[in-house]
């Protein structure tokens, strides 16, 4: 019998101190539930640039972050969902970035494309997003309501600790 | 003028330190590298950088070995500094040797991506 999903929910305002301490939270916590640290790795990533992307484009401060595990027959998939308001200035940026990933049937070659591009911007990096689609090796979509900005992530785990 | 020992940084929770040893400069990283770390690791590796060309290094080395975590901003700052050696005349030129921690699992792959990056340039080692 399939195990039923286990999550934890967190709505916070988010600072530089606690992103790194919720990253450090994610790590032990699926460190417990999923055997390969390298995928522990990469859900800690996810979850922390989409954390800064919420503090450096959230118009409130105010962020939704939900991690959800759930166990399958073959394979069981992480699910990181980031919600949070944003003026039209992120959302058209965000949009351009999404739009950009769409277009690429590589994230790591889109990501080397955008490590040229970011090389001499004297803002920002723009590598947030595609950071976590390339090194995280995460699906990525997301909506926009009203000015509501819901990204979500997701990964394909092999195996769950049997303790 | 720069001098190697003058380049360091001491936050709480990241310090980076560059050491010079024979023709080549060590960069020694530890801590957290997020956004606390940006503004210091964007000022520090122009600086480097501009040291390393005074004295003519063959080499400097990056070693990541004690560096829990580095964020995609401080990830641009080693992207821009790896874009200025690359656009330097041949003879000016000089490589970048990344160490790295097989238990950080993050560096594997963030040490590829600038590997290939300017694969001529840099070498990973473990």
């Amino acid at each position: 019998m399939t195990e039923p999903p286990t999550s934890f929910e967190l709505t916070f305002r988010p600072n530089v101190e606690l992103i790194s301490i919720v990253r450090r939270f994610v790590t032990d916590f699926y460190e417990r539930m999923i055997e390969d640290r390298d995928t522990v790795s990469r859900i800690a990533l996810a979850t922390h640039e989409l954390l800064e992307n919420a503090v450096k484009y959230g118009s409130d401060g105010a962020t939704f972050l939900s991690i959800t595990f759930e166990p399958g027959d073959t394979a069981s998939t992480v699910s990181i969902q980031l919600v949070n308001r944003a003026n039209a200035e992120h959302i058209a940026a965000l949009a351009t970035i999404f739009e950009e990933m769409s277009r690429y049937d590589d994230p790591f070659a889109h990501y080397q494309i955008a490590m040229a591009r970011t090389a001499k911007r004297k803002v920002g990096s723009g590598l947030g997003l595609v950071r976590v689609q390339a090194e995280g090796e995460m699906t990525m979509s997301y909506t926009i309501e009203d000015d509501r900005v819901t990204i979500l992530a997701q990964t394909t785990v092999a195996a769950r600790r049997s303790s | 003028m720069s001098a190697a020992s003058d380049l360091s940084v001491s936050l709480r929770d990241f310090s980076a330190n560059v050491r010079a040893e024979g023709r080549s400069l060590v960069l020694v990283l530890s801590g957290n590298a997020d956004m606390a770390a940006k503004d210091s690791l964007d000022s520090l590796l122009p600086r480097m950088h501009a040291e390393a060309l005074r004295i003519g290094v063959a080499e400097v080395q990056v070693d990541f070995r004690n560096l829990e975590f580095m964020n995609s901003s401080c990830f641009k700052s080693f992207v821009s500094w790896i874009s200025e050696i690359g656009e330097l005349e041949r003879s000016k030129e000089y490589k970048i040797r990344l160490l790295s921690n097989a238990e950080m699992h993050w560096q594997r792959r963030s040490l590829h991506a600038l590997r290939c990056f300017a694969v001529d340039l840099i070498s990973v080692e473990s």
